[in-house]
């Protein structure tokens, strides 16, 4: 989490190291779906700006509720990655003992909500955590994120009519990577699109003026964008609510069950001069903090850090099942003892 | 000591704890300036202010959803759903984010919050004002899931509700609102969740029943003279076996009556679970009086509810068996 008004040249930094680390903890662990050892996985390609950028803007004093599609985030803002891992490979030492899939973290005390699958489901509890704040007085504002798929259900009107009603300090973050699953977010030259229909007429980030309040759209590929725009969000939410609409591409499958190549023609291509990563390359090379030969150790470096940590954790103990049971109540009911002897 | 109806004795409760504690906030449409539209926060706004006592948008997602952010946040939600009818916008809420989030989490997030809703029939609403959709909560896991059956109860059991820290399913009988009044204390007191009510003491068989269909099966009892034992769950969801047990080996009869319909409900949980630890001691099957399975209909309501004639035949049933 960095504290400055604006970066540090070690800041930029770290956020370059972690944007390589996200895209190798990604192709690795996509790799090890295919070799069994996650039974699913959520692909990142293509959202390493906006994660860095938001782990960036985050301070101590705001909550973060996530949804599926957000590990950067948390690589950034500084959580150990023994949390992180043991979350994503279920272990035995994960705080919620491998009960919820890859990348549905829940870490209260760092003042991060619980992911929760059902798209958008998180959207009204984000807006009732923004109302304690304002309700206990506290500093800081909440900030969610959620696809673009997530803008057409009844939960992110609801929340944002809630929000604006009441005024209350949130920031809702769109991380539009123009795709629910197949469907395009808006109309696209995309070949495959002149066969089905777009998600949305209406530019996504203007439905914020429906509920009372401003809505934005910025450039999900350049991480410092998207820090000082999420930055100044988090502050001017503390008066007003306000939605952000970060633009990228889902430059993979939307999860390991998903062949993106049955519905769309590739039009970011990792290396090429949209995929994130190049575009941070070329922001630090242009602001001189970044030379080829720096590019090359830090791939290097990071390619020997998550390999190991990957051949960790794919073979680290899984939870036992003795503690499938606790904890679905404080006071465990008499059913749920006896059917402990069920499992067998 | 008062005399007080339902409404006025659950009026009571939430004003006792949110004296106590200024976590506790309650939130749903008209529960502000009207009081609600059966009058159950009546005066809490004026009272607490808007801070604490919140009209929302007309959004049951939105009221469930905001809540459970709220509780966890520190804060002890108490939203107000109008009718239970009404509840299913909020289901995914429910039954997704409320009822798992201590168990995904593993306890890193507890929720707890009471969700309180009027159910049942007695005011002719039909098909949208009138539903016992007990069922569709108490096969949720993690739900906690009470309903009680008069003045007395209402108020304690809402009081052991909001002290849980856990979700509660609160049900609120609508036809027992202002059925009656009794002796209520002014003051806090708390009723066990986990225990049911031995309502009244008899030999010759057992009724289980709840809510809404208590007091019909208490005078029923009472005008025919039946040597019944009558049990009053109060929280169907986890539910008091002991109490069930006990009584079920005392009298090997059981007749179980409940307002929603029968098929899949909650008297078929209860059967099911007394025949697989008491087959042996029992001496009849074991029947059930519920409501109709069809959606509750308009002008024809008292047909579709059980009554007297209809619990009379199955106590007889039992009792010639």
């Amino acid at each position: 989490m960095i504290e400055e008004t604006d970066i540090s040249k070690e800041g930029l930094l770290t956020a370059y190291k972690n944007i390589v680390m996200e895209r190798l903890f990604d192709k690795k662990m996509l790799n090890a779906s295919r070799q069994g050892f996650l039974p699913f996985y959520i692909p990142l390609m293509g959202h390493e700006a906006i994660h860095i950028g938001l782990g960036m803007a985050i301070r101590d004093e705001d909550f973060f509720y996530p949804y599926y599609r957000d590990f950067g985030v948390l690589l950034q803002m500084g959580i150990p990655i023994d949390t992180i891992l043991s979350q994503v490979f279920a272990t035995a030492t994960d705080n919620e003992i491998g009960r919820d899939m890859p990348d549905h973290f829940s870490l209260k005390k760092y003042n991060i909500g619980a992911v929760i699958t059902p798209v958008a489901g998180h959207l009204t509890s984000a807006t009732g955590i923004a109302y304690a704040k304002k309700y206990r007085k506290q500093n800081g504002s909440v900030i969610t994120t959620f696809g673009d798929g997530a803008t057409s259900t009844p939960d992110f009107h609801v929340a944002m009519n809630f929000a604006g009603v009441y005024n209350l300090p949130m920031v809702f973050f769109v991380e539009n990577n123009q795709f629910a699953i197949s469907v395009p977010t808006y109309p696209t030259k995309d070949k495959a699109f002149s066969n089905t229909y777009e998600e949305t007429r209406g530019a996504i980030y203007k439905k914020a003026d429906a509920y009372g309040f401003s809505g934005i759209r910025i450039d999900g590929t350049n991480f410092i964008e998207v820090y000082r725009a999420t930055r100044k969000a988090l502050e001017s939410a503390e008066n007003q609510p306000i939605l952000i609409e970060a633009m990228s591409y889902r430059m993979g499958p939307h999860s390991t069950a998903d062949d993106p190549n049955k519905y769309r023609t590739t039009t970011v291509i990792e290396g090429g001069d949209k995929d994130p990563l190049v575009v941070s390359q070329k922001l630090l090379k242009d602001m001189k903090i970044l030379t080829d030969k720096d590019i090359s150790s830090i791939n290097d470096e990071m390619e020997e850090t998550t390999s190991q940590l990957i051949d960790k954790y794919e073979k680290a103990p899984k939870p036992d099942k003795s503690t499938m049971m606790g904890n679905l109540y404080e006071e465990e009911p008499w059913y749920i003892s006896e059917e402990r002897s069920d499992i067998q | 000591m008062t005399q007080m109806t339902m409404v006025k004795a659950l009026n009571s409760g939430l004003n006792n704890a949110m004296e106590r504690d200024d976590s506790i906030i309650l939130l749903g449409e008209d529960v502000g300036t009207d009081g609600g539209v059966f009058r159950v926060t009546d005066g809490l706004l004026a009272k607490y202010g808007k801070e604490r006592v919140m009209d929302t948008p007309l959004a049951e997602l939105g009221i469930v959803g905001f809540g459970i952010g709220m509780s966890m946040a520190g804060l002890k939600a108490i939203p107000e759903i109008q009718f239970q009818d009404f509840i299913y916008t909020a289901m995914d809420q429910i039954i997704n984010q409320m009822a798992k989030l201590r168990y995904r989490t593993n306890g890193d997030y507890t929720l707890p919050m009471v969700l309180r809703t009027p159910y049942g029939g007695g005011v002719h609403g039909g098909p949208y004002h009138s539903q016992s959709g007990e069922a569709y909560f108490t096969h949720t896991q993690g739900l906690t899931v009470v309903t009680p059956s008069n003045p007395y109860d209402a108020k304690g059991l809402l009081l052991s509700s909001i002290e849980l820290n856990d979700p509660v399913i609160f049900l609120e009988p609508k036809r027992l609102y202002y059925a009656g009044r009794m002796e209520v204390p002014d003051d806090y007191y708390k009723i066990d969740l986990r225990k049911a009510s031995v309502i009244k003491e008899g030999d010759a068989l057992t009724i289980i029943t709840y809510g809404p269909a208590v007091p019909l099966v208490k005078s029923t009892v009472e005008k025919n003279n039946v040597n019944a034992e009558i049990i009053d769950l109060r929280t169907l969801s986890p539910f008091d076996l002991d109490t069930i047990m006990a009584s079920v080996k005392k009298t090997g009869k059981v007749l179980i009556v409940h307002e929603s319909p029968k098929m899949f409900g909650v008297g078929a949980e209860l059967s099911a679970t007394i025949s697989e630890r008491a087959i042996d001691y029992l001496a009849a099957p074991i029947l059930r009086v519920t409501g109709l399975d069809i959606p509750i209909p308009f002008a024809l309501e008292d047909y579709y509810v059980p009554n007297e004639k209809r619990i009379m035949a199955a106590i007889e049933k039992l009792l010639k068996y």
